[in-house]
């Protein structure tokens, strides 16, 4: 394995490490701890135990992105389906595991951590997708018959997800693994597939969905999309969320001050409700820092995926901006009221390790096809 | 260049799709912002004032627990409503009321409470801050008349667990205690909560996800004044499973009481299924002290109990079998072939092993002896010369085939495996081979040998049911909170020793005549009417130097540990037992008589009969 072997350019004044992407990371990660330490006073003097924890995953993250960055992401894409087999395996098990133990299962109990596999499916369908596609180019456009395959990619862990049950997560994941597809730059032709399909199957779905199914099948949709933030079914948490938002104002009630944080409103506020704290505690103002930062790491992936050296770089470097970029969008909105309940966390901030590992393994990807995009030096 | 290397490819470059993606967040980031602008500057003052009046909560209301339960029904642990007072300091306003109030009603000073509402205004504002635990029902009532529409004074119901028979059976039920912080980041999501309650041992512990049951949810809403305004929604919660266990609790309560020595351990189990009937630990504490949670006092006396009342002995002590374990010995010498049903050994009271003398339990010999006569009069020498030829790794391996060196797989996960020592295991711990006079020691249950009560009850149930070891159980049968049963646990056999039917035979007659046999060890537990077969053991603590003086002038700790198991097995309803005094004695003396205790009154005999 030619990749493997460590590059001592690389190594020597770190002259083209990505600073940008690995600062702004290092800074959401940040506001995010505070954050929880603040969202989980209230539970009970484990707010240290909690900031220890996601210290850990931190320096993890830290180590984790500096070994992802010493050889050239081309490995990735030598192993891309590897790693797509292994997550698909890590799925089964779960949902094998829930099976047995009749209930709802999204990890893998290590012992020492807990493994969520549907965090990592999310990257796995990035990098298979990419390498896929990145074999068309060069010869000749992509045409529909070319999109079976990623397809496949796509919707394999998608439905794995579902069963677990979590609509949500695996709605997210077509999102991502669709937004790598049209990034490719598919013909016009396909493109008015792509788009004609979607659109009728939403007219459908929006018009004849409520009539296909019986009340009992709408509710139980209804839970597949919030498992657990709404257990009385009365919309209770998001009304929670939205009053502690719009009581932060222009500058926030100051940290740990948020009456509403402090009252456990919500069972899941240091994971998913993270955004509400913030909101609460620092206002429109902080909120405003935040998705500026997130904007800013967003727009640094754009520009690194215009200028990598192939198109495998673009491809996966898109497609990890566009993780987050999904998960900002959806947890955001969905902490305002403007889309429905779903688990989707908030990269780098929310807490959790499997997140903050997959968000740092974002980073690392991307930095990694900038660090390289001029093949010849290497 | 390494091939790998493509130049920068220039066909495909994707500037339009740059483009568009662009366009898209910097539209959707401005839909998120002018969301946000709307509800945290527009329509800001609406919010922070619902944010002050409101006071709708969710309450989560802790699930009951389900019962463990004997074999027949009868309740061993269940829950009862427990009240404690606490305030909650960021609504508590009326300070002067509660100063006055609550101090005659609970029984405490007013600078007490004076403290105590000093450090809750300094802990967080919204958190239940409690002032006592454990209220009576006259003290919730006077609290309710004279402080229930004070906002910020809250009477919290928590379920207690209540054991009717206090200490019987304690180290099986298992105590119950705060969850730990470690458990609660463990614990999926947020199923448990601090000050939650899990169990901590016994089967609390390992029952604890069927006894749990699942949490239940309340939308209460308050008003400015602090009154519940009713609750506008509920989850109800759901009531955690009862467990049954084997135990025959009347059989239990009958042991623990006739066992009147200061420490030990009796295993009753029916030798055909695995059920265990009674699992006795003498001496036991009261689970009732640890409910809701356990004095530091009573932590500390029960802690530094030179006895250990909290160790389980019947799955934890490690005691050395003695010569209970001799009939092993016997069938891996017959089934080697070192001897035959009519080998004869001469007994002159020792025997001379690599210069050193083992002695037999009886000084002046026992002459020639048979395999039959070393069984029932227990004669030591017998077994140093057939130990002597089997070697310490045969002996093992029959060892290991009766059960002993593993743990026997009942309910209990901090059993312990004993040990059944041979030469690799000489050889990792004390880097010499295993010797002769090591061998000899194993043969009569002595030297590195160990094993726990239930392992020695185990042995004597297979002997019971010609060789096949069935794995002991405590749980009968899992019951929901609607009825149904949920786990029904089967017997489960481990294997069958295989040994020759004739083989066996030899041993239970000649276990048979340790009772029946004028000349028997265990004459103590004859039993008119009822056949019983059964071998003593008295096991040395430290070596043998104050043979053949009087119990009582021998320290506690130097005394022999006394050792009896007992099986019958022509009845319809079989039992196996083994009994376990520490520091009792002589088997055949102190374990023989208890066990006829117990047997007389599980075959309902008079036990003095006339």
């Amino acid at each position: 394995m030619p990749y493997l072997e460590i590059n001592n350019k690389l190594l020597g004044p770190f002259g083209k490490f990505e600073w940008l992407l690995w600062g702004l990371s290092v800074i959401l990660t940040l506001i995010g701890i505070t954050l929880i330490y603040s969202a989980t006073a209230s539970l009970g003097g484990q707010e240290k135990t909690f900031v220890f924890k996601q210290l850990a995953w931190f320096c993890l993250s830290l180590v984790m992105l500096t070994a992802l960055v010493l050889f050239d992401y081309k490995f990735f894409e030598q192993w891309a389906y590897w790693i797509f087999f292994a997550v698909i395996i890590a799925l089964v098990v779960v949902w094998a595991i829930g099976r047995v133990t009749a209930g709802s299962r999204r990890w893998i109990d290590l012992g020492l951590m807990r493994f969520q596999p549907s965090e990592f499916a999310k990257l796995a369908v990035v990098l298979a997708v990419s390498k896929c596609l990145s074999e068309k180019f060069g010869s000749q456009s992509i045409e529909i018959v070319d999109l079976g395959k990623p397809a496949v990619i796509i919707l394999l862990p998608a439905l794995l997800v579902l069963v677990q049950p979590d609509l949500g997560t695996a709605i997210v994941t077509v999102l991502i693994g669709g937004s790598v597809v049209l990034f490719a730059g598919p013909g016009r032709r396909v493109l008015a597939w792509i788009f004609g399909g979607t659109i009728l199957l939403s007219i459908v779905l929006y018009f004849f969905g409520g009539k296909i199914l019986l009340d009992y099948q709408k509710k139980r949709i209804a839970t597949f999309l919030n498992p657990d933030y709404d257990p009385l079914g009365s919309g209770y948490h998001i009304i929670q969320s939205q009053i502690a938002i719009g009581s932060g104002g222009l500058s926030g009630q100051g940290f740990m001050q948020g009456a509403q944080n402090q009252l456990m409103f919500l069972p899941v506020k240091h994971t998913d409700f993270i955004f509400t704290i913030l909101a609460e505690e620092f206002g429109f103002i902080g909120c405003l820092l935040v998705l500026s930062l997130f904007a800013a790491y967003l727009f640094r992936g754009l520009s690194i995926a215009q200028k990598s050296r192939d198109a495998f770089g673009a491809l996966v470097s898109f497609g990890c901006i566009s993780i987050i970029f999904w998960h900002v969008t959806i947890n955001v909105g969905m902490v305002m009221g403007l889309l429905p309940v779903v688990g989707v966390p908030l990269n780098f901030m929310s807490y959790g390790g499997s997140s903050l590992l997959c968000s740092f393994i974002i980073t690392a990807l991307v930095a990694n096809v900038k660090m390289r995009r001029f093949g010849y030096e290497v | 260049m390494p091939e790998y290397i493509r130049p920068y490819d220039s066909a495909h470059d994707f500037r339009a799709q740059v483009m568009i993606a662009s366009l898209i967040i910097v539209i959707t980031f401005g839909a998120l912002l002018s969301k946000l602008w709307k509800l945290q500057l527009i329509d800001s003052e609406y919010f922070t004032e619902m944010s002050y009046s409101n006071r709708t909560r969710l309450i989560r209301l802790p699930p009951p627990r389900g019962s463990i339960t004997d074999r027949n029904g009868q309740i061993l642990a269940q829950n009862q409503p427990n009240f404690s007072l606490s305030v909650i300091p960021g609504e508590l306003s009326e300070y002067d009321k509660v100063l006055e109030v609550v101090p005659s009603i609970l029984g405490i000073t007013p600078e007490k409470l004076r403290t105590l509402l000093l450090n809750a205004a300094s802990s967080p504002k919204y958190k239940h801050f409690q002032i006592k635990k454990n209220l009576n029902m006259e003290e919730v009532s006077l609290l309710k008349t004279r402080l229930g529409d004070t906002r910020g004074v809250v009477i919290e119901t928590r379920p207690l667990r209540e054991y009717p028979f206090g200490e019987s059976l304690c180290h099986v039920i298992g105590t119950m205690g705060e969850i730990s912080q470690d458990d609660l980041l463990k614990s999926q999501k947020f199923v448990y909560r601090p000050g939650d309650y899990v169990g901590k041992t016994g089967m609390e512990k390992e029952y604890e996800g069927y006894l749990k049951g699942e949490e239940g949810w309340t939308q209460i809403e308050i008003d400015a004044k602090g009154r519940q305004l009713g609750s506008t929604s509920k989850i109800p919660p759901q009531r955690g499973a009862d467990i049954a266990l084997t135990i025959d609790i009347h059989l239990q309560r009958y042991i623990e009481e006739i066992f009147i020595e200061r420490a030990g351990s009796v295993v009753v189990l029916d030798p055909e299924t695995g059920k265990i009937l009674a699992l006795v630990s003498k001496p036991g504490f009261d689970l009732n002290l640890f409910s809701p949670s356990i004095s530091e006092r009573n932590w500390k006396n029960l802690n530094s109990d030179s006895l250990h009342p909290l160790e389980n002995r019947s799955i934890r002590g490690l005691y050395a079998p003695g010569s209970t374990f001799k009939m092993v010995t016997a069938l891996a010498g017959l089934t080697e072939g070192l001897i035959r049903p009519d080998t004869v050994f001469e007994c002159n009271g020792e025997l001379d092993v690599s210069n050193q003398t083992y002695r037999c339990w009886k000084q002046q010999g026992h002459g020639k002896v048979s395999l039959h006569k070393a069984l029932v009069e227990s004669c030591d020498v017998y077994f140093y010369e057939l130990g002597l030829r089997l070697g310490a790794d045969r002996l093992a391996r029959y060892a290991s085939l009766f059960g002993f060196g593993t743990a026997t797989g009942v309910e209990l996960s901090n059993e312990l495996p004993g040990l059944v020592p041979n030469s690799v295991w000489k050889k990792r711990n004390y880097g010499a081979p295993i010797k002769d006079g090591d061998s000899v020691t194993i043969a009569i249950g002595q030297g590195y040998l160990l094993s726990t009560p239930v392992q020695m009850a185990l042995m004597t149930a297979a002997l019971a049911s010609n060789g096949t070891v069935m794995k002991p159980y405590l749980v009968d049968r899992i019951v929901s909170a609607e009825g149904s049963t949920i786990f029904q646990n089967q017997p489960v056999q481990k294997w069958n020793a295989s040994i020759n039917p004739k083989y066996l035979e030899l041993i239970q007659k000649s276990m048979r005549d340790v009772v029946e046999d004028k000349s028997g060890t265990g004459r103590k537990s004859l039993i008119p009417g009822l056949h019983v077969h059964a071998k003593t053991g008295t096991s040395q603590v430290i070596r043998e130097k104050d043979r053949g003086a009087e119990i009582d002038q021998i320290p506690y700790y130097e005394r022999t540990h006394a050792m009896f198991v007992a099986y019958v097995n022509d009845r319809p309803q079989k039992i196996a037992l083994a009994v376990v005094v520490e520091h009792g004695g002589g088997g055949g003396a102190v374990a023989a008589p208890i066990a006829k205790k117990i047997l007389c009154k599980y075959y309902g005999i008079p036990e003095n009969p006339r």
